[in-house]
């Protein structure tokens, strides 16, 4: 119980952080906090695979790309905020929440939940049963999130189309004016390198 | 019954969906080819509904107790078809809208399909999610200013409206030990602060996505920003799949309680009808006008839930109804007006009855049915509503939807008027385009519009047979 206290504390402090750290790549650290603090509760539960793939995909793999996302559009970036149009809404979002966190709190240590008396399943929380859950009983939720990760997918092509037509008759200009300075014997360098900036946009 | 035959209408909207992606692989871009293949899935799946409907199946649950099929879920099937495909028509031209737009619509649809089978928590939560994310991507397709804003603003104010749910659910869960609705009623804490406290999170949640009136800043600049076609799905799909997500979450799970939230969502009802009425009085932007015309239906259906009765339970199943039928035939006239290009303001129907006499009597049916006035469908199902707030004995509830509905028609009659008005100006109309597939859209909202509102009866009887489930416990 106290453990459980403990690593509640670090993943709110973690989420804090998240949101309040100037820097991005500060953000990107408590974020790896809270997500190992909730591995360790994963595993406090005896959802061993759960806090492993915790680790690996969230803190390991996807921290990986977020960084590399954090390095490619915030450098060189201002780090400081715009001003705020709606002063006072901020203000009034903490109070609520401050509020409604309190009643949550005070709820939970009222009325705290009974402890599970029942024995676990074999195989509870790792890899097999965990297998057998998803392919067996929940298959049909897994094909739920198969079909809302689709969703995101198309997203990607939708948000962030292909300019593929536009980007080919561009070169394929650029190679003839190439060409065309190659024949009157003048700018051939000019040319190649509209065409190395193209490259790079793509 | 097995799985394959009950849930025929959302295999082959799966499978619809999954083709059309194929053809936008096979096909030239801007190809009408998805959405042929879109459309003819959703007529396929009004088939496979129809046919369901027609074998008088006994309610079926599925997959461990997680989807209920039953005449419920199947009108709701029928709703989201009507949705789906009018969507579909309404995008049709292929330089409109991206080549992904009917494959888009048809998985948020299936979300809309997951909400209305739904009988576990978890299946709620995806069925949400499922119908959210392919939303948030068609509200910023256009990738203009205000359509990025729209996609933006959506998506972040929804996402954190799915964690507040989620942690209502969390609670709920913790609270019962089951994620079946069915038994959190019977659960030993059936009356505890926590499972309160998990129901309150939970509403906040489906609240957001009907937007009711705490919940509803999103609307008028998600409606503004999105393109046309998607607004109209917006207006009419997600409160569907919103509504009777609430209605069967509330009449399953706490059927016992109604004290508990009856009131709560009788004072948001009536708070949502005047404020969402009132303030469409002042719009001039048409997509604003309806954006906040709908935060006031919202207000009207959730009067259907919150008395906690089967009469209301019918109403609010029928008003889902006439309310999409206007909605998507008045869309389907702002399609031909802005031709995609703008938005539509009051402005530019100035002269609409002088020089589109035909559109312009087709808009005054749907204004009229969204107002409530006799022989259209909107008429008979604010008369049900009416009943089932007089039959719960909350004359206050009765006077808000009365009150409402006069607002709401000071609020229809401005556009009315101003097609009346003759010093039009040049620019009006000046993007005028019909094609066939918003003409099909037209005389199908029109028929239903007036068939329901002359002749209710069959549809009536449909619905007295889908909300008969308060009996089953």
């Amino acid at each position: 119980m106290v453990g459980i206290g403990i690593l509640a504390v670090l993943a709110i402090a973690g989420a804090i952080g998240v949101i309040t750290a100037r820097q991005p790549v500060h953000s990107a650290l408590y974020l790896v906090g809270n997500l190992l603090a909730l591995a360790l509760l994963y595993l406090d539960l005896q959802a061993e695979f759960l806090a492993v793939a915790q680790v690996i995909v969230y803190a390991g793999a996807i921290m990986v790309l977020f960084l590399f996302v954090v390095t490619l559009l915030t450098a060189g970036k201002e780090d400081r905020e715009p001003p705020e149009d709606l002063a006072g809404q901020r203000a009034w979002a903490g109070i609520v929440s401050i509020i409604v966190g309190i009643v949550l709190v005070a709820l939970a240590i009222k009325y705290p939940g009974a402890e599970l008396k029942v024995a676990l399943p074999a195989n509870f929380g790792n890899l097999q049963g965990i297998g057998r859950l998803l392919w067996g009983p929940d298959f049909i939720y897994l094909v739920g999130i198969a079909i809302m990760l689709l969703s995101a997918a198309l997203g990607v092509l939708v948000l962030n189309p292909p300019k593929r037509e536009r980007q080919i008759e561009r070169q394929l200009a650029a190679a003839a004016r190439a060409r065309e300075a190659a024949a009157g014997g003048g700018a051939v360098p000019k040319a190649e390198s509209t065409n190395g900036k193209e490259g790079q946009g793509a | 019954m097995s799985a394959t035959s009950t849930m025929l209408p959302e295999y082959v909207i799966l499978g619809t969906l999954l083709i059309a992606m194929l053809g936008i692989m096979v096909s030239r871009a801007h190809s009408t080819l998805p959405s042929w293949i879109g459309l003819l899935g959703t007529i396929g799946g009004l088939w496979a509904t129809a046919d369901l409907w027609s074998r008088h199946l006994k309610p079926v649950l599925l997959f461990n107790q997680s989807l209920s099929v039953d005449n419920y879920s199947l009108f709701v099937d029928f709703l989201v078809m009507i949705a789906a495909g009018s969507t579909i028509l309404l995008g049709w031209q292929g330089e409109r809208e991206h080549d992904e737009f009917p494959v888009l619509v048809l998985l948020s649809a299936l979300g809309m399909m997951t909400l209305g089978m739904s009988a576990n928590l978890i299946t709620l939560f995806l069925g949400v999610e499922i119908l959210s994310l392919p939303l948030y991507i068609l509200a910023a397709s256009h990738r203009d200013p205000l359509g990025g804003e729209a996609g933006l603003k959506y998506f972040l104010l929804g996402a954190f409206s799915s964690g507040i749910l989620l942690f209502g659910l969390a609670l709920i869960y913790g609270a019962t030990g089951s994620m079946t609705f069915t038994d959190f009623a019977t659960a030993v804490s059936s009356n505890s602060p926590i499972l309160a406290a998990g129901l309150m999170l939970a509403l906040v949640g489906i609240l957001f996505k009907l937007a009711i009136v705490p919940f509803h800043m999103w609307v008028p600049d998600v409606y503004e920003g999105s393109p046309d076609a998607v607004t109209s799905f917006m207006a009419f799909g997600t409160k569907v799949g919103a509504a009777v997500i609430l209605l069967r979450f509330l009449a399953y799970g706490f059927y016992l309680s109604p004290d508990a939230w009856g009131p709560l969502l009788g004072y948001l009802a009536l708070l949502t009808m005047i404020v969402g009425n009132l303030v469409a009085l002042t719009q001039t932007n048409l997509k604003r006008l309806f954006g906040y015309s709908g935060i006031g239906h919202a207000g009207f259906l959730l009067i259907g839930v919150a008395v906690h009765s089967v009469v209301g339970a019918r109403a609010m199943l029928f008003y889902l109804l006439p309310y999409g039928l206007a909605v998507i035939g008045a869309f389907a006239i702002i399609t031909m007006i802005s031709n995609g290009e703008k938005n539509v303001t009051i402005h530019d129907l100035e002269g609409l009855a002088h020089k589109k006499p035909w559109a312009a009597a087709l808009f005054i049916v749907f204004m009229l049915s969204f107002a409530g006035i006799p022989l259209t469908g909107g008429f008979i199902g604010k008369f049900y509503l009416l009943q089932a707030a007089l039959f719960a004995h909350q004359p206050g509830l009765a006077v808000g939807l009365v009150v409402g509905t006069f607002l709401g028609l000071g609020a229809y009659l401005r556009p009315l008027q101003a097609m009346f008005r003759h010093e039009s100006n040049e620019q009006a109309l000046a993007g005028w385009n019909v094609n066939w597939a918003q003409i099909v859209v037209l005389v199908v909202a029109v028929v239903g519009t007036i068939g329901l509102g002359v002749y209710p009866t069959p549809v009536v009887h449909m619905v007295n047979q889908s909300a008969n489930f308060f009996w089953l416990h």
